[in-house]
């Protein structure tokens, strides 16, 4: 049975994704101000991304480990 | 590393090259006007405030009054006949006084119109057009009691009261319109609105905010969609809500609803009831004729109503205490529980029991999954009939009743401990009993898949079963005359101004 590969790229781009929709939909309610948060924020996307190659890596050596 | 790591690489650091890039040009490029900020509909920033008046006769006996604006709030009220008196304060949005005095000269307060017509407003349009400076015109108007008044505002508070008619378009902010004496049309987008001492009909239309609606003698047509609604002592009244809830408080004459999402309440309904919802229970006190609910995904609880009742609910139960007309009741998933039905009820519920206590009246039941307990409040006089499956029925029998009963457990018992009945054995499971009860009478028929019981008790007293009779909003408004409230008029101003005349105050806002 075929296991779908944890893809650390992918979930980056998808949570990324997520992230700019919420916040371009509080901006256009006026909620607050998208510039300055993207401004501020935009590096947390390179965290996350470094933080699931991170797991990754872990992953794949504890599975090489068991076998 | 792989194409796509290398893709997404690339696709952030350009993300990040492009914010940097607008954050550096929002600096020296304007974006809006200048010296300001604009968020939700709203200037913020250095504000200077400038103040100019106008009058205009008007001779007719009911003039017609438009009112343009929009940024700004407006109040209209009622003043001396024969003039109508604007008085305009500017607010201007600039970083510095000198600037915001020399825009502020620019603004004209424009009243125009003949001698049945005023306009009011402003010449936004042609600065707009030119200008890119925030600023806001906020309205003091003062007209005859008898002006008809046409007002549309975009970003603004709007206060209305003590005029012939009213015709009121708002976009965004809230709406008070009070002591109107005709008819009152009123569109309200963002904000919340009171509409209160309306003498003839409303027709209400808001998308965002909460709406109440108080003291409204005519007929009232509501249309709501994001925002709960409290209407008290209206006239007949037609409400469409989407989301939000519904309390009403004395509605003189009929009643109708359509609720999507959200509960439905009110007492003191003269003439009848007609509601159907879609998620969210229905809650009436003291219905003045008939009742007809439809209810998905929500329960009916309603007391004292002088009609019937024709009630369909799905996904929870229905209460009824005091009903005076027959009873219809479709309930899917859930059970039905009443007192006091004056002439008896057709029911039908399926997932849980139903109890009725002290009825009278022709009594048809059929529950599904649920049992059936049935509590006459007077001796039995009209023909009973209940079926279950999967439950039990009990059958309290008060003194004097006369009936001839035909009962039937098809896995139980039946227990029919009275004169005249007598029971058969059916097998290893099941018993039917038949016969007349003190010389027989109505027919009394009994089917289920449990036991069947029947007891024997003494009549009750239906005093307890007198259905109330809605409040009138007469009686409510005789108690609101024993406190009378201040009179509205505000007292025009004794000297009049010419237009534009008064000299430019500068207020630091």
């Amino acid at each position: 049975m075929s296991r779908l590969a944890f893809s650390p790229e992918g979930v980056t781009f998808g949570a990324c994704l997520v992230a700019l929709g919420v916040l371009g939909t509080l901006a256009n309610l006026d909620r607050i101000e998208l510039l300055p948060i993207l401004r501020t924020y935009w590096p947390l996307s390179l965290v996350l991304w470094g933080v699931l190659e991170l797991v990754a890596l872990w992953g794949r050596r504890s599975t090489q480990g068991r076998s | 590393m792989s194409l796509r790591k290398i893709a997404l690489l690339i696709l952030i650091v350009g993300f990040a090259a492009t914010v940097e890039t607008a954050w550096n040009l929002q600096g020296d490029v304007r974006f809006g006007p200048e010296g300001c900020r604009v968020m939700g509909g709203r200037f913020y920033g250095p504000s200077w405030s400038y103040e100019a008046a106008g009058e205009r006769a008007v001779t007719a006996a009911a003039p017609r009054l438009e009112i343009e604006n929009a940024f700004g709030g407006v109040t209209v009220s009622a003043g001396a006949p024969g003039v109508v008196k604007v008085r305009l304060r500017k607010v201007v949005y600039q970083p510095t006084e000198e600037k915001a005095r020399a825009f502020a000269d620019r603004i004209e307060l424009r009243l125009t119109g003949d001698d049945g017509l005023v306009r009011v407003g402003t010449n936004r349009e042609e600065l707009g057009r030119s200008q890119e400076t925030g600023f806001e015109t906020h309205f003091e108007i003062e007209a005859p009691a008898a002006s008809v008044a046409e007002l549309r505002n975009e970003h603004g508070r709007v206060e209305l009261r003590g005029l012939a008619a009213a015709d009121v378009a708002s976009a965004f902010d809230a709406v008070a319109i009070e002591r109107v004496a005709g008819d009152v049309k009123l569109e309200s987008r963002h904000g919340d609105v009171h509409v209160e001492g309306i003498g003839g009909t409303l027709q209400l239309g808001s998308r965002h905010g909460r709406v109440s609606v108080a003291a409204v003698r005519g007929a009232a047509k509501l249309d709501v969609q994001h925002g709960d609604v409290e209407a008290r002592r209206t006239g007949s009244i037609e409400i469409a809500m989407a989301h939000g809830g519904l309390t009403l408080e004395t509605v003189e004459g009929d009643l109708l609803v359509r609720s999507q999402h959200g509960d439905v309440s009110g007492t003191d309904v003269t003439g009848g009831a007609d509601v159907e919802s879609s998620f969210g229970g229905v809650r009436l006190e003291r219905v003045g004729g008939e009742l007809r609910a439809r209810v998905q995904h929500g329960g009916v609880t309603a007391s004292d109503v002088s009609g019937g009742a024709d009630l369909e609910t799905t996904h929870d139960s229905v209460t009824l205490e005091r009903v005076a007309g027959p009873v219809q009741a479709v309930v899917e998933h859930g059970g039905v529980e009443a007192r006091g039905l004056a002439q008896g009820a057709r029911i039908r519920a399926s997932g849980s029991s139903v109890s009725l206590d002290g009825f009278a009246g022709p009594v048809d039941v059929q529950v599904e999954r649920g049992g059936a307990r049935l509590a006459p409040g007077a001796a039995i006089a009209a023909e009973i009939a209940a079926r279950v499956t999967h439950g039990d029925i009990q059958l309290e029998v008060p003194e004097g009743s006369r009936f001839d009963l035909e009962a039937e457990s098809q896995r139980g018992r039946v227990d029919a401990p009275l004169a005249g009945l007598s029971a058969d054995d059916e097998g290893r499971r099941g018993q039917r009993a038949s016969g007349r009860h003190a010389e027989g009478g109505v027919s009394v028929r009994l089917d289920a898949d449990g036991d069947v019981t029947l007891e024997s008790r003494p009549a009750r007293s239906r005093s307890d079963w007198t259905v109330a009779r809605p409040r009138s909003s007469a009686k409510q408004a005789a108690e609101a005359a024993a406190s009378p409230r201040p009179a509205a008029s505000p007292a025009p101003s004794a000297t009049p101004t010419p237009a534009e005349a008064a000299p430019p105050k500068p207020e630091k806002e």
